[in-house]
């Protein structure tokens, strides 16, 4: 009976209603792009991350120290064994050696300066992991020792054409120089520009001009599920093998330890805003209701409604309206965020600047996930309680006398 | 009034006498240490932490601003060879077949992993046209007499600013080095022993360079074989050479 009287209220003024659920409407709507875009924005960067750096990441604990330097000399001098020993771990699924080192890459006669960042890794791990040979732009995959896969952005600067060959100019371990000859085979395209600057050649390519034989930098470790990151590295660090090394998870590391709370911040900040601001229309309508109906309230009271009755009513009033507003509203925005997530938005230069360790496209893609549709029209009813609930209880503590007074 | 001039003459000798012995050390020093020409063949050990490795190059030079180094070992770097000309230097890269020119500060980078810098390696300019400064005094290092000076640079383009600089009293070589940036942070020191007689000339012919601002990094420098006053042909100093 309460439902019935509820959405027959909810008619009752239908200008109104249909004001407030617009209103909610538009805030849900406008939740959901923003929670889309911000699922595109960092879910695919996390997860390109992820599969970069390894679930979970093995290096010597001097080179964690001073990471930033990339220092080669704190290696770990011959990984076999630490490879063995971690595919022994319950749940891993890969190791893979890795060395990345920075070198200048030209074609032709004089050794330019165009700066390059050469990863040196098991062919497995490009097709693998890095998903390589998907993202091809010419070309093909590596197959041996003389052949690199070089980044769109660096081959376009070094003027390169695939079959050209192309010297590196590295450093060893100690210092010394260290060029090399790799006859370019494909053209990769990464989606920013540093990530296009990136050479990738096999591993026993980069101990050679590493001077590292045998060795490895980093050790990347893979499950099933980068979620399962923590788990593996608990259980990695327990290997007596790698006492002395740094093993953390892809999120326990900068700079994901901390957008990983960031993200988390930044989604409760933008639900906070989008319900306070829809919250107050809903507390507008709600209340002008309360005011309006004072008198027929106190009647409803004499007639033997109780407090806890007259709050129902008023509650299921701003839900009926807020879930016919956030339904359509989730639906509006699922649409907004499917345009992102088909067209993307071309962020251009800017992520250039930021660090290898995030690999971000220039073009961002939304994301539309049943998560978010569905945490979009369960905002939209929570403001439906935050604008109905203040004057429910305003309305309850109504006496019949007084309202009836208020009649007159 | 004579009296007054000639007690003024008396109290200013002694600071007359000491710019004569800096520039007359400073003289002697660069008459052992710099040359017309010169030939040697050279092992230069880099320790870091508990890394070591052994190069050895055949080193020519000819004046302050040319030189030519050829690296014999190790295998890796066997047949690498550095042409230094003025403000320049070109590396030769046999793995790869290219010249690699490197200038203005990178001269002043490590040389393959050392704490030598390659202008540290492939220049020998003369410190009386680089530095002035003064004796600070008298010292006995190892045994040795030695003058201790300061020596701030002159001109610009110097790699250290200023040296503190101990010089033996016997053979007028620089036993120890202190290198100073121009911050006052020390860089580098540098000693050098083992000093013998080649036609008059004293000549030291084992360097210990330190990294200071990197731990645990030293490079020693043992001269096997060296020549002074050797007929150089042109054509050693020539991209000809570096790229035959």
């Amino acid at each position: 009976m309460l439902l019935s009287m509820a959405l027959r209220n909810a008619l009752r003024n239908r200008r109104r209603s249909l004001l407030t659920a617009s209103m909610v409407m538009l805030g849900v709507a406008c939740l959901t792009v923003a929670m889309c875009w911000i699922e595109g924005l960092f879910g695919s960067t996390i997860n390109t991350a992820a599969n970069l750096a390894g679930h979970v990441r093995v290096v010597d604990a001097d080179y964690a120290r001073r990471e930033q330097l990339n220092p080669l000399h704190e290696n770990i001098p011959d990984s076999a064994p630490l490879e063995a020993a971690l595919r022994a771990v319950p749940g891993v699924e890969a190791v893979y050696p890795r060395i990345t080192m920075g070198v200048t890459a030209t074609v032709g006669d004089e050794i330019g300066e165009e700066f390059g960042l050469v990863q040196g890794a098991p062919i497995a791990f490009f097709e693998g992991p890095l998903g390589v040979p998907g993202r091809l732009a010419s070309g093909r995959m590596l197959q041996n020792d003389d052949e690199a896969v070089i980044g769109k952005k660096l081959v376009e600067r070094i003027g390169a054409r695939l079959g050209d060959d192309v010297v590196l100019l590295g450093q060893t371990q100690d210092g010394s120089m260290s060029p090399a000859k790799v006859k370019l085979v494909g053209i990769v395209d990464l989606g920013n520009a540093l990530q296009n600057r990136q050479i990738f050649l096999t591993i026993e390519r980069v101990r050679y001009m590493a001077d590292i034989p045998g060795g490895a930098v980093e050790l990347a470790v893979y499950g099933a599920d980068r979620d399962e990151g923590q788990a593996l590295a608990a259980l990695a660090k327990g290997l007596p093998e790698l006492e002395g090394k740094d093993v953390k998870s892809w999120d326990q590391r900068p700079p994901f330890d901390n957008i990983m709370g960031l993200l988390s911040t930044v989604k409760g900040v933008a639900g906070f805003v989008m319900v306070f601001i829809t919250g107050l229309g809903v507390l507008n309508t709600m209340l002008m209701s309360v005011l309006e109906r004072t008198a027929e309230i106190g009647v409803m009271r004499a007639m033997g409604l109780r407090r806890v009755q007259v709050i129902q009513l008023f509650v299921f009033e701003a839900l009926g309206i807020s879930a016919v507003g956030g339904v359509l509203g989730a639906v509006l925005g699922g649409l907004g965020g499917l345009w992102l997530q088909v067209r993307g938005v071309n962020l251009g230069t800017i992520v250039d600047k930021l660090p290898a360790t995030v690999p971000m496209n220039s073009t961002v893609y939304g994301q539309v996930t049943p998560e978010i549709l569905l945490s979009a029209v369960l905002l939209g009813l929570t403001m439906a309680i935050v604008g109905g609930v203040v004057p429910a209880f305003r309305a309850s503590r109504i006496e019949p006398v007084e309202a009836m007074r208020h009649r007159r | 009034m004579l009296r007054y001039l000639l007690a003024l003459f008396v109290a200013l000798l002694p600071f007359t006498a000491r710019a004569a012995t800096l520039d007359e050390i400073l003289s002697k020093v660069d008459t052992n240490m710099t040359y017309d020409t010169r030939e040697t063949v050279l092992k230069m050990t880099v320790t870091k932490g508990d890394r070591v490795k052994v190069y050895r190059m055949h080193s020519y030079g000819r004046g302050a601003d040319e030189a030519a180094v050829e690296y014999l070992e190790p295998a890796r770097d066997k047949g690498t060879k550095m042409l230094k000309n003025a403000s320049d230097l070109w590396m030769w890269l046999p793995a790869v077949e290219k010249t690699q020119k490197i200038s203005g500060h990178m001269l002043r980078q490590s040389m393959m992993g050392s704490d030598m810098s390659y202008e540290d390696m492939m220049q020998a300019s003369a410190w009386r046209k680089q530095y002035g400064g003064t004796v600070v005094g008298e010292e006995t290092l190892d045994g040795r007499k030695v003058w201790k000076l300061e020596l701030k640079a002159t001109t610009p383009d110097v790699s250290y600013p200023r040296r503190l600089v101990w010089v033996d009293q016997a053979t007028y070589i620089p036993l120890k080095q202190e290198l100073y940036a121009l911050s006052g942070m020390m860089l580098k020191s540098w000693i050098m022993s083992d000093v013998k007689d080649f036609g008059g000339r004293q000549f030291p012919t084992r360097m210990v360079i330190e990294d200071k601002v990197q731990a645990g990094s030293r490079t020693e420098l043992v001269f096997e074989e060296l020549k002074f006053a050797v007929p150089l042909q042109d054509e050693v100093f020539s991209m000809r050479w570096l790229e035959r």
